[in-house]
């Protein structure tokens, strides 16, 4: 028997308040890549992934991590939010955000100690960020803040890593930064998947991708995935149908 | 108890005063410290609407049970402060109303019950209800060794909590969402973390009234913060303000005749809160007035956008 | 029952205490209410809760000065400190970087506690308590009279109907302003409109409002006075016209039963009020066209349409292939709902279609079978995950929806190779 998928979402559907905002979601990832989830906006690229990692709940389907629910591999999986979804304002410094991946192999109560600030320091050093471990995260620049949050999923030594648009707003620099780190995770063996918008990077970043439109539409290597018929179907509205259907589940009734 | 008298003796105070005084001070470090995650989170007010709703509970515990003792009747005003914040959070999930209204109309309608409750007692001439009228506004004057004992222990325990679970409150309220992924249970320690906010409010009580005592989960953290860019600091600085404030109120309350306690503990915080505001080494307003002359020397400490 | 006469004769007693302190509070609340309602449309409710409360020592300040609580001085007063809190609130907000709850929170308890003190150091000098200042003394308001055309009327009562009658006035002559700001103040800005002022007027009417109703009601219920009618009003109406309307009737409705019910259990009225309009507002999220009893309404209904359905188009495929109609179409609700259908015309008796039941069992598995067809082409699930989704769709699909799929697939064949069969 070959083993079970690094990752599989089954007829993952996930509504808020009640509608339906990405539809029946059937994606498995066998190996180690770098694999891009793309989309326009609105399509639900940052819901789907906060439904795998269980943010936010599933209507129907599930989702296995090396063949098992979640629940039982939460160490072994990392992520990345939003830049925007947090307060930049918070009296926490580059070293104490990055501390925060290690919090989950600590567990209840137990302190942060000398072995999780040396190694919360290295995380720092490998995305180039060593010098401003003390500063007040809101005194870093966006391409500065966002390689902590990376920095920050590297001290949690996953081996899945879901990353929501890492290179949203970041300068060029950061951005090569992150790119060679996630380039070195997949090196190491380690599955990383990025929500990207940006169709013109995305086909020489990533070895696979999924292009989604509260729908997947497709999903396999770059090559075969951005053909312009795919592409066609992506940005072009099917998903008015899955809108306005959407929009008759939240109330009740039916479509006219 | 001897070395309390001894103590009490040497501050010139009866020992029934100084167990007060050390009782105030202690709810007054215990909310300064609990209202630094209130205020992280930006739920500042939530606590505002507890406050007024505790006023209902402390009515009916003192109708019910008849006592006039500070014990039921702040379990009564924990028990309804808890409840408007399932109020609170049921009128979000479920109603249109949005959430600056819902919290207006908790604060609004609950403390018109409270009074209405309270009033009608007082006007049926029942014994001792003409006492309750002292959580409006606050009153240490009828405080037992006993009452200021619980006082203590509860502040104990509210602190003891937080220290135990900085690491746990500071995740949460930086970045909830990678704390879900990461399998916390967000949504229990942000509850945990809102009713220990409810608990100090009640406290609170005797020292500023259910009208003011929102200040003292609110106003040490704000100040604390203006010194600070570390959560553990932040939390030391608050519970220190607000033991200062609370000192300092009460003893501004027992020396000039007819002041209610929560005005003087207020004015205390704010006073502390001004000088934070405008005279901390990084974030105060001098230092922006003193850094916008030189505009050069740090060009990375303003906050991209 | 009191019958007309006993009314008249409570109204009219006592000198016509009762009527005085009630149309005392009727016009308080309407004036509240009309400025709540563009207070909470504009999510400023919190900001009404902090003046409410922030201008009790500029009040305080205008009667030391020589006014009284509900005079011009005070009002003056307490127009400033309005002014200073809404200042003060938006420099902690972008100079101290404080949010914007705490920044209110600082900002409100620390004036009203100001308020209270300047009160207790100088009470030798003013007639007010600190408890009036909490929740008014509504039950005295007529005892202080003015003589008017030779009728004595309550000082509070003439202060409430000239703050409602000049607030209309200045409501009805910026209307449309105040309504372009309320719904997108930037772009009210944009096209020349003096949203700003807009903005400072409405802060303004909350403080005159707030010493309007100080006597009567106090500076912390009246928060429920501003917010909770326009709240209420804001589930039920559908313009702002219609809320303001409603907001001021619920409010004058609360004015009355609430000093009713107060008188009736010897409490205070001002807080009964406040209690009157909080039962309000909670009938109003039960009963609205969104609220909780329509929603548990059209769910249950929902869920009875769905197993009817289900019935019907178990019954229609068991036509279709020949065979038995499966068990679990013969247990439990849905024993139940095919009773109901044999009873409206729908089944004959053994689960047999009736000809209107066939044509309603039709569309449902015309439903299935489109969304299993569109699902297949689109989402590209394979054949065995399409079932279940179409399930659950086939009882959303409309007729227009289904002539779009039919028209978008151009087959007459589902997935599994099934007839679709047409609409009719």
């Amino acid at each position: 028997m070959s083993a079970p998928p690094l990752l599989e979402l089954h007829d993952v559907t996930v509504a808020y308040h009640g509608r339906p905002v990405l539809w029946h979601v059937d994606l498995a990832v066998q190996s180690p890549c770098l694999f891009g989830i793309i989309g326009p906006n609105g399509a639900g690229k940052s819901t789907l992934i906060k439904a795998a990692l269980g943010i936010v709940p599933l209507v129907e389907g599930w989702v296995h991590f090396w063949g098992k629910p979640l629940d039982q591999v939460r160490g072994r999986v990392g992520y990345v939010p939003q830049r925007e979804s947090v307060d930049w304002d918070f009296p926490v410094r580059a070293i104490d955000v990055v501390l925060m991946g290690t919090y989950h192999r600590l567990g209840w109560l137990r302190r942060v100690g000398r072995a999780e600030r040396e190694f919360a320091q290295a995380c720092l050093d490998r995305v180039g960020m060593a010098d401003f471990a003390t500063r007040q995260i809101g005194r870093l620049s966006g391409g500065q803040q966002q390689r902590v949050f990376l920095a920050r999923a590297l001290a949690q030594q996953a081996e899945i890593y879901f990353l929501d648009e890492p290179l949203a707003g970041v300068d060029a620099q950061s951005q090569q930064q992150i790119f060679r780190v996630l380039s070195e995770l997949r090196d190491e063996g380690k599955l990383v998947l990025i929500v990207h918008h940006d169709l013109r990077t995305a086909a020489s970043w990533f070895d696979r991708v999924a292009l989604v439109d509260m729908r997947l539409v497709a999903a396999g290597p770059t090559a075969d995935v951005l053909s312009r018929e795919n592409l066609a179907r992506t940005y072009s509205g099917h998903h008015e149908v899955l809108d306005e259907l959407g929009r008759a589940v939240e109330a009740g009734r039916r479509t006219p | 108890m001897s070395l309390l008298t001894a103590a009490a003796h040497v501050l010139g105070l009866s020992p029934n005063t100084f167990v007060v005084t050390v009782g105030m001070a202690a709810v007054g470090m215990a909310a300064g410290v609990v209202g630094c995650f209130s205020v992280l989170r930006r739920r500042a007010l939530v606590g505002d609407a507890a406050a007024h709703a505790t006023l209902p509970g402390v009515a009916i515990a003192f109708a019910i049970t008849g006592s006039r003792g500070l014990p039921v009747l702040l379990l009564g005003a924990a028990l309804s402060a808890v409840a408007s914040l399932g109020v609170l959070v049921l009128l979000r999930r479920f109603t249109r109303t949005r959430e600056d209204a819902a919290t207006a109309i908790v604060i609004g309608v609950s403390f018109g019950v409270g009074v209405a409750l309270i009033s009608g007692l007082v006007a049926r001439g029942v014994p001792g209800s003409g006492g309750l009228e002292r959580f409006l506004l606050g009153s240490t004057a009828s405080l037992s060794t006993a009452d200021a004992t619980m006082l203590v222990v509860v502040s104990l325990v509210a602190m003891a909590l937080v220290a135990a679970f900085t690491k746990e409150a500071t995740l949460v309220s930086f970045d909830p969402g990678f704390a879900a992924a990461a399998g916390w249970p967000v949504w229990w320690i942000d509850f945990a973390l809102v009713a220990l906010t409810a608990v100090m409010v009640v406290v609170g009580l005797p020292a500023a009234g259910a009208v003011l005592v929102t200040a003292l989960v609110v106003i040490p953290p704000v100040a604390a913060r203006q010194w600070t860019d570390r959560v553990g600091v932040m939390l030391v600085l608050a519970g220190l303000f607000g033991l200062a404030a609370s000192l300092l109120g009460v003893a501004l309350s027992a020396t000039i005749p007819g002041l209610a306690t929560g005005p003087m503990v207020v004015l205390a915080a704010s006073a502390i809160f001004t000088v934070s505001l405008l005279l901390a080494p990084k974030r105060g307003l001098l230092a922006i007035a003193m850094r916008a002359r030189q505009p050069l020397s740090l060009p990375l400490e303003r906050a991209q956008p | 029952m009191m019958g007309i006469d006993g009314a008249v004769a409570f109204l009219t007693g006592w000198g016509g205490m009762h009527g005085w302190a009630m149309a005392t509070a009727a016009v308080v609340s309407a004036a509240a209410a009309v400025v709540g309602s563009l207070l909470v449309v504009r999510r400023m409710s919190l900001i009404g809760d902090a003046i409410s409360h922030a201008v009790l020592p500029g009040i305080v300040v205008g009667v030391l000065l020589g006014g009284r609580p509900g005079g011009p001085l005070a009002t003056a007063g307490a127009v400033v400190a309005a002014l200073v809190t809404v200042w003060l609130a938006e420099l902690l907000r972008s100079k101290g970087r404080l949010s914007e709850d705490a920044a209110a929170g600082v900002v409100f308890t620390t004036l009203f506690a100001a308020g209270v003190a300047l009160l207790s150091a100088a009470a030798s000098r003013v007639d007010a308590d600190p408890g009036c200042v909490l929740y008014g003394m509504l039950e005295l308001v007529p005892f202080d009279v003015v003589e008017l055309a030779g009728v004595e009327i309550p000082r509070a009562f003439l202060t409430g109907v000239v703050v409602l009658v000049s607030l209309l006035v200045a409501l009805w002559s910026t209307w449309r302003w105040q309504v372009a700001t309320a719904f997108d103040t930037d772009a009210a800005a944009v096209v020349g409109i003096p949203a700003r002022a807009m903005t400072v007027g409405l802060l303004c009417a909350t403080a005159v409002v707030t010493v309007a109703s100080f006597e009567a009601v106090g500076a912390v219920i009246v928060v429920a006075m501003l917010v909770v009618p326009a709240a209420t009003a804001e589930l039920l109406a559908t313009t702002l016209v219609g809320l303001m309307l409603m907001a001021t009737g619920l409010a004058v409705t609360a004015a009355g039963g609430g000093y009713l019910v107060a008188w009736q259990l010897e409490t205070n009225a001002a807080g009964m009020i406040a209690a009157v309009l909080g039962v309000g507002y909670g009938v109003a999220i039960l009963v609205s066209r969104e609220g909780i009893l329509a929603r548990v309404s059209s769910m249950l209904r929902l869920r009875w349409r769905v197993v009817c359905e289900d019935v019907l188009a178990a019954a229609w495929r068991a036509e279709e292939t020949g065979q038995a109609v499966p068990g679990t179409s013969r247990r439990g609700v849905a024993l139940v709902a095919a009773w109901w259908l044999e009873r409206r015309g729908r089944l004959l008796p053994g689960l047999v279609l009736s000809p209107q039941g066939r044509l309603e069992a039709e569309m449902v598995v015309r439903s299935h079978r489109l969304w299993e067809t569109w699902l297949g082409r689109h989402v590209g699930l394979p054949l065995d995950h399409l079932h279940p989704p179409a399930e659950w769709i086939e009882h959303y699909l409309g007729a227009e929806m289904r002539q779009r799929l039919e028209q978008e697939m151009a087959t007459l064949a589902d997935p599994h190779g099934s007839a679709i069969p047409p609409e009719r």
